[in-house]
């Protein structure tokens, strides 16, 4: 799941360097931090959180591959 | 047997997706050619790890298998049934990668068919990919979810990689296809009733692709309008008596 999000961020971002994928986990829930530089922010988010929500869709498919409730967090640099 | 040139398997071992890919293609060992694209790794925490990925090239030519048909592809076969180079076409490749290290990363396993789809009225070709594979239902999810998902970041990512106007079209086991129909036929009805009760229908909410289908099989109705309503993500089609 963490290479998941680490892929599609540092593919659409402009700095990938900057991205950093944080994972907390407590039972069966899993909660990513992303990072990406400040100007990238939009680009990982998108117009109306359109990105992020793609990304959230896709995680999901893969945490229940592995009976995983997953939740994720861009967090503002 | 359904013409094609080159093939992408994802499967646990490299073996494994040789064979699938081989029976998928009816095709000796000896008439292809294998291409180890990802080796696969181990997962983190020993959990699932990454799947090996493979493409089989068909040989063009000398290498034909008894058996086969004396024509055996040189390039991707289009449906027109001309040759072209487009397995050599960076990017169908891109496009077709980009899918391949999305599904291998949430774990899919799925088999990969990429070409070019019939040209706009501009003259420019959208990118077909095809998912094929087992359960797949996963990935479309409700009312097209997940595959809009990962078509929407399938087209960030390769459009900003290619640098130019790309659209790419994602479907799982025939699923557009089928739905486009499913879509046309209601419009029609809906169409109908509209005329015969003389009142307004109001469709499903539905997605901008979706919608799109809608108008367009009511374009040239001579009875009835189209218009959208409504913020997204409920936004939908009503069709109007005229």
């Amino acid at each position: 799941m963490k290479d998941l999000i680490e892929y599609i961020a540092k593919s659409l971002v402009e700095h990938p360097e900057e991205v950093s994928v944080q994972e907390f986990r407590r039972g069966d829930r899993v909660t990513f931090e992303l990072r990406v530089a400040k100007e990238d922010m939009g680009r990982v988010i998108g117009k109306g959180g359109r990105v992020a929500n793609a990304i959230r869709a896709l995680l999901r498919v893969a945490a229940e591959r592995e009976g995983m409730h997953v939740t994720l967090d861009v967090i503002e640099p | 047997m359904e013409k094609r040139a080159t093939l992408e398997v994802i499967a646990p071992t490299v073996e494994e997706a040789v064979n699938q890919g081989l029976s998928e293609l009816g095709l000796p060992p000896d008439a292809v050619e294998i291409e180890v694209l990802d080796s696969g790794a181990r997962g983190l925490f020993g959990l699932g790890g990454r799947q090996v990925r493979v493409r089989l090239t068909v040989k063009g030519g000398e290498a034909e298998s008894a058996g086969e048909s004396p024509a055996a592809p040189e390039g991707v076969v289009s449906e027109a049934g001309e040759v072209s180079a487009e397995a050599d076409d960076a990017l169908l490749r891109l496009a077709e990668q980009t899918v391949a290290e999305l599904l291998d990363r949430m774990k899919i396993r799925a088999r990969l068919e990429t070409r070019y789809g019939e040209a706009d009225d501009d003259g420019r070709r959208p990118v077909l990919v095809d998912i094929h594979g087992d359960d797949l239902g996963v990935l479309i999810g409700r009312r097209a979810e997940i595959l809009n998902a990962l078509q929407y970041i399938v087209n960030l990512i390769v459009g900003k990689k290619a640098e130019s106007w790309v659209q790419i079209v994602i479907d799982v086991e025939g699923y557009r296809m089928r739905r486009d129909r499913q879509l046309r036929q209601m419009a029609r009805r809906m169409a109908e009733q509209a005329v015969r009760t003389g009142r307004r229908q109001v469709l499903e909410p539905m997605a901008a692709n979706e919608r799109r289908i809608i108008h367009l099989e009511l374009r040239d109705h001579p009875q009835v309008l189209t218009q959208s309503i409504g913020e997204e993500p409920a936004r939908k089609v009503t069709i109007v008596p005229k």
